[in-house]
Order: structure tokens, then C-alpha cells, then sequence
């Protein structure tokens, strides 16, 4: 269609249209093997604790027993599922372990997710998202960014309710928080299945302390994010189904100092 | 079906075709899509951690790797054969050619080549000409040294083969972030297992 | 049409769900894990597991002749094994001729979906080597996977 035949579209609305075309044009992969990869980090990053852990107890041990050692190193390569843990069970560790542990598990997912926010920002920003001027944008601006374009890049959705103070308190409301909807444990473990799922929303607190950071919040402790679930009763009545999870995004940005 | 069929005739050179245009329609009109370079990120970071974790001790790492793809490899061929309804492949030479244009083509949308092939015909090689794994990665001096970047797919290979009866060592023999030629994934059937049967029943 | 029953037997022989719709004591549980059931589990592995080596035999090498609906004078067994070793398996009234559309969509949009896709979920259900062949009593419980079959097979059964 010509697009003179369509003048009731704006400069912007075909801005947004190219910016689609190019979106739809880039490569893809199966978005399956992103959520398993995403879910599966939870457990490796359990392993990782478990084996570090493991390594610092039977620290004496190494130099006395060195040959025993290289013997283990040897067998490692040959069976690189020597003391391998399936994900449920790794989990499971994580349910049963205390805080300390658990803080160390999770502050390794946000570093991870830290980490992509990084990255991701460049990546929208080169990508020439016309809805995106960062010469002046102020920390609502920035914050929308954060609830429309890259909450779309990691979920294929936008977050769902945005509410600020005005004085750099923000809260993200994500009325279906996508790596865990299929989650779910027996039906009377309604308390572990929340202790479990807790893990898998310091990736997505991490990703926002990244993206704000690389807009430049970068002075330690500036930006403070922490998420919860919620038992959300608008989003059961706005027709999600019956397993969707709320999940509210805390996010605190301290102004310059 | 159309899925049970093309597994039917493993050998005609018809089914070649058919199994390309069977994956195509699979990942054109049945899959829901990302962008690569989301998935290149995400697992770029997951690497970058785990190399400070263990203190750039680059075996652990691709140890972790692979166990990590072994646990996403046990569940994802369950994903795969929901996605395509194939049996059981009857030779190694089947297997190798479903990996390639059937279940990297649905997941990851590229159909490296197969070669390599072992005398005895029981090993072959799979060429990643590309890799959405590792897409504008460069490697470190010392992780170039040791670390193997995309380990995590020795995992999942072998917990899907594994799946399926298939116990395989999976490993990589080359890969160009290293300064290699090629990226090769190096495929080893050791055995067949056997389906187990009820106790007392042998 | 009539659905009686809805099973599923893992790689390991394991049965790892059952669900009777006929067994009037215990309508709402999903995992009547009774005695009656139990012995019911192993017949019917039996009766498949036989009935599918023979079929397999009679097919010519290198072509799968797998097994789909066995019928007896009462009722009629639905199969759907998948290369992983799983096998689903339908039991309804003489009139159904085919439900393996039914049985696809147990695998790929339940199974799939609230066992495999859910990471506090084992897909491996023998957790110790003696658990295998046949001696497992670990079953699917969680929530989502319940639900999922009761709303989709629950219309069905009568």
C-alpha cells in the first residue's frame, strides 16, 4: 500500500513500524531454549555454591594429598558428570539451606542478571528504538524504559503497572511473571513453592541495576532493587489463568551525591 | 502424521528432503521466537560469573557448563519430541542428521554440517559454522588457553542422546574462539542402552 | 463416550500417574495411590509390554510397528510411547476408535508444559538406582500437571 494513502499515520507511528520491521528482521532463536537456559541458571548457581563451599572445607587437604588429587582431576575429565545433581534436587538444597547460603546463591543471580542489563542497554540503545532520547530523559523516562522496552526484550511482554512517588521510588508490577509459570509444587507446599521461586527474581533485579547502571546511576548502593510475590487480586480477575504469578519490582534510585 | 512418517523411511533420499521441510515448517509457523542476540547475552553473562566464581580456574568452569546443559538436555529432548513426534532413529547416521537439521534448526535456528564420521561409523563430527552460543564473543588470552566457551551444548546433547537410549561421550574438539579452523562438536556412540524391564522379569 | 482411566508409565517401568475415574471411594484425588491401583499398574504394563514386544518383532527390521489401541471385550487401551521411554496410556469404552490426538495433547501441552517446563518438578522420577525397573513409587503431584489433566480429560469421561 502506498503510504500516501495513509496519512492519518504519524512521523512516529512509522518510525515505530521500521523499528518493528528491523526487530522482526534481526535473528531469532527458540525462545524455549532462553526460558531453560534462564530457569536452569538457578540451579547451577546452587552447584556453584555447593562446590565452593566443598572446595574451602577440604582446603588442608590439597597440599598433603596433592597426587590423590591430580588422580581426581584425571578422572574429571573423563566423566564430567562426576557428582552431577539433577535441577529439583539442586533446588531442593537451596530450600533447605540457610540464609547465609541462600544470600550467596542470590547475590550471584544478580550479578548474572546485572551483568545482561549491561549488555541489553547497549544492545536497545544502538538498536535505533525511536521511542528512545536519551539526551533528555529524566528518571521517569528511564524507568519506562526499563518497564517497556526491556522487560519486552527478556519476557516478550511489558510490565503491567507502573507507580513512583516522585521521589525515586518505583514500583513494577509484572502481573505474569513468565519463568515461573509453570512452576509448581505439590499442593499442600504452598510456602516452599514461594521460597523457591524467590531465587528466580534476583535475574530481573539485577538486569535493572545494569540497565541503570550503564545510563549512568553507577555510584555504589544508588540504585537498591528487591522484587516480591504478590497475591495480586486484579490480575486473577483480569483473566490470567489460574497459575500466573504476580510479582512486584521495588525499585529505590538515591539521587547523586 | 507427517512427523511418524518421515522417521518411516529413514534411509530414501527423500526423506532428507522431507525432514528439512518438516523442521522448517516446525520453526516457521510452530515457534515462538527471541532475539539471538538476547539468548548470546543472557548466556555470555551466565559464562562471564561463573569464570569470577571459580576464579578463572577455566575446568571448573566448563565442567559447570556442561552439567548445566546436561539438566537442560534431559528435559529439553522431552520438548523435542513433543515438537516433532519422532521415533526412536534405527542408525547413528539418522541420529546425526535429525540433530542437525531437525533439533538445531527448531532450537537454534541454524543446520550445522555433519563429518567426520569414524571408520567403524561410530563417532562423528557436528561443524558449527555458526553459533548463536558465542556470536561476537572474543575470548581473553588465558580463557582462550582453557576455557571451552560453549560446553554447556556437550550437556544438553548428552542428556537428550541419553534420553533416548544413547550413551554417548560428547565433547568439543575445536572452536574458532580459540583460534581454531572450525568449531567441532565431536559426537562418540558408546552403547545403546537397553530399556529396562520390570524386576524379575529376566 | 466413556473415559476410565488415565495412566502414565516412565522409562524405569515406573507407573508415576494414575488416575481411575470408575473407583467410586476417592472421586477428587488425582493420585489414588490404593493397593487396588497398584496391582492394576502392573497388569496393564504387562499386558502392553508384551503385546508391544510382539508387535515390534512382527514389523520388519528397521521400521517401527509400535503399538496404539489394544481392545478387549470391555474396554479399549489408548498407547502413546514416545522415544523417551514414556508411555501414555487411555482406557475408555469399546466406542472410542482413536484418542492418540487426546493422548499428544496429554504429552506436549500437560506433560510437557507442567512437568518438564517446571523446574521443581524431577522429570526423572526413580530417584535411586532401586528405584528402577518397575520399583519406584514416586509419583506426579504438583498442582498445575492435576488441574490440567482434570480439566482437560474431566468432560470426558462421561
Amino acid at each position: 500500500m502506498d503510504a500516501s494513502q495513509r496519512p492519518e499515520m504519524t512521523e512516529h507511528q512509522k518510525q515505530q513500524l521500521q523499528f518493528q520491521l528491523f526487530q522482526d528482521s534481526l535473528p531469532k532463536v527458540n525462545e524455549i531454549v532462553y526460558r531453560m537456559l534462564l530457569n536452569e541458571a538457578i540451579p547451577m548457581a546452587v552447584n556453584v555454591q555447593d562446590r565452593l563451599s566443598e572446595e574451602s572445607g577440604g582446603h588442608e587437604d590439597n597440599e598433603t594429598e596433592q597426587g590423590l588429587e591430580q588422580d581426581l582431576d584425571a578422572k574429571l575429565t573423563f566423566d564430567p558428570l562426576k557428582d552431577h545433581v539433577p535441577s529439583h534436587k539442586l533446588l531442593q538444597k537451596y530450600l533447605t539451606a540457610d540464609e547465609e547460603y541462600q544470600n550467596k546463591v542470590d547475590e550471584r543471580l544478580n550479578n548474572i542478571g546485572f551483568l545482561l542489563g549491561q549488555k541489553l542497554s547497549q544492545l536497545l540503545i544502538f538498536s535505533n528504538n525511536p521511542s528512545l532520547n536519551f539526551r533528555d530523559m529524566d528518571l521517569l523516562a528511564v524507568m519506562k524504559f526499563v518497564c517497556r522496552d526491556v522487560w519486552r526484550q527478556l519476557f516478550g511482554k511489558q510490565i503491567d503497572n507502573l507507580k513512583t512517588n516522585h521521589r525515586g521510588t518505583f514500583y513494577l508490577l509484572d502481573n505474569n511473571y513468565k519463568p515461573v509459570e509453570s512452576f509448581a509444587l505439590d499442593e499442600d507446599m504452598s510456602q516452599e513453592e514461594q521460597t523457591l521461586i524467590e531465587p528466580y527474581l534476583e535475574i530481573p533485579c539485577g538486569v535493572i541495576r545494569g540497565v541503570l547502571d550503564s545510563l549512568g546511576f553507577q555510584e555504589k548502593g544508588q540504585v537498591i532493587c528487591t522484587a516480591s510475590i504478590t497475591s495480586d487480586r486484579e490480575s486473577q480477575k483480569t483473566g490470567s489463568s489460574a497459575s500466573s504469578r504476580a510479582v512486584l519490582f521495588n525499585v529505590q534510585i538515591n539521587p547523586d551525591r | 502424521m507427517s512427523a511418524s512418517m518421515s522417521g518411516n523411511t529413514a534411509s530414501s533420499s527423500s526423506s532428507k528432503k522431507s525432514l528439512k521441510a518438516f523442521s522448517d515448517d516446525i520453526w516457521k509457523n510452530k515457534t515462538a521466537k527471541i532475539n539471538a542476540e538476547l539468548f548470546t547475552l543472557t548466556y555470555g553473562s551466565i559464562v562471564s560469573q561463573l569464570c569470577t566464581d571459580y576464579e578463572r580456574d577455566f575446568a571448573k568452569v566448563n565442567k559447570q557448563l556442561y552439567s548445566m546443559g546436561y539438566n537442560i538436555g534431559v528435559r529439553l529432548i522431552e520438548d523435542f519430541l513433543a515438537r516433532t513426534a519422532l521415533p526412536r532413529c534405527d542408525s547413528l547416521a539418522k541420529t546425526s542428521e535429525v540433530i542437525s537439521k531437525c533439533a538445531f534448526k527448531i532450537f537454534l535456528n541454524v543446520t550445522p554440517q555433519i563429518g567426520n564420521w569414524s571408520s567403524n561409523k561410530d563417532s562423528f563430527s557436528i561443524f558449527l559454522d555458526e553459533n548463536p552460543l558465542s556470536e561476537f564473543v572474543e575470548l581473553p588470552m588465558d580463557a582462550a588457553r582453557e576455557l571451552w566457551y560453549s560446553n554447556i551444548l556437550c550437556g544438553v546433547l548428552k542428556g537428550a542422546l541419553e534420553m533416548v537410549q544413547m550413551d554417548c561421550d560428547v565433547y568439543f574438539a575445536s572452536d574458532v574462539l580459540k583460534g581454531d579452523q572450525t568449531t567441532e562438536l565431536r559426537v562418540k556412540l558408546n552403547k545403546i542402552l537397553k530399556d529396562e524391564i520390570p524386576a524379575g522379569e529376566d | 463416550m466413556a473415559l476410565y482411566s488415565f495412566w502414565i508409565f516412565d522409562r524405569h517401568c515406573n507407573c508415576i500417574f494414575d488416575r481411575e475415574w470408575t473407583l467410586k471411594t476417592n472421586p477428587s484425588s488425582g493420585t489414588t495411590n490404593s493397593k487396588l491401583n497398584e496391582d492394576t499398574a502392573k497388569l496393564l504394563y504387562g499386558m502392553v509390554f508384551s503385546l508391544r514386544s510382539i508387535s515390534q518383532k512382527l514389523g520388519s527390521k528397521g521400521s517401527f510397528n509400535e503399538i496404539r489401541t489394544i481392545a478387549t471385550g470391555k474396554y479399549r487401551a489408548h498407547i502413546l510411547c514416545t522415544a523417551s521411554g514414556l508411555w501414555f496410556i487411555l482406557l475408555s469404552d469399546l466406542g472410542q476408535e482413536d484418542l492418540s490426538q487426546v493422548l499428544r495433547y496429554l504429552y506436549s501441552e500437560i506433560y510437557v508444559k507442567t512437568v518438564v517446563y517446571n523446574w521443581l518438578s524431577p522429570v526423572d522420577f526413580a530417584d535411586s538406582p532401586n528405584e528402577r525397573r518397575g520399583q519406584g513409587f514416586r509419583k506426579i503431584r504438583n498442582r498445575q500437571f492435576l488441574l490440567a489433566v482434570e480439566k482437560f480429560l474431566g468432560p470426558m469421561v462421561n
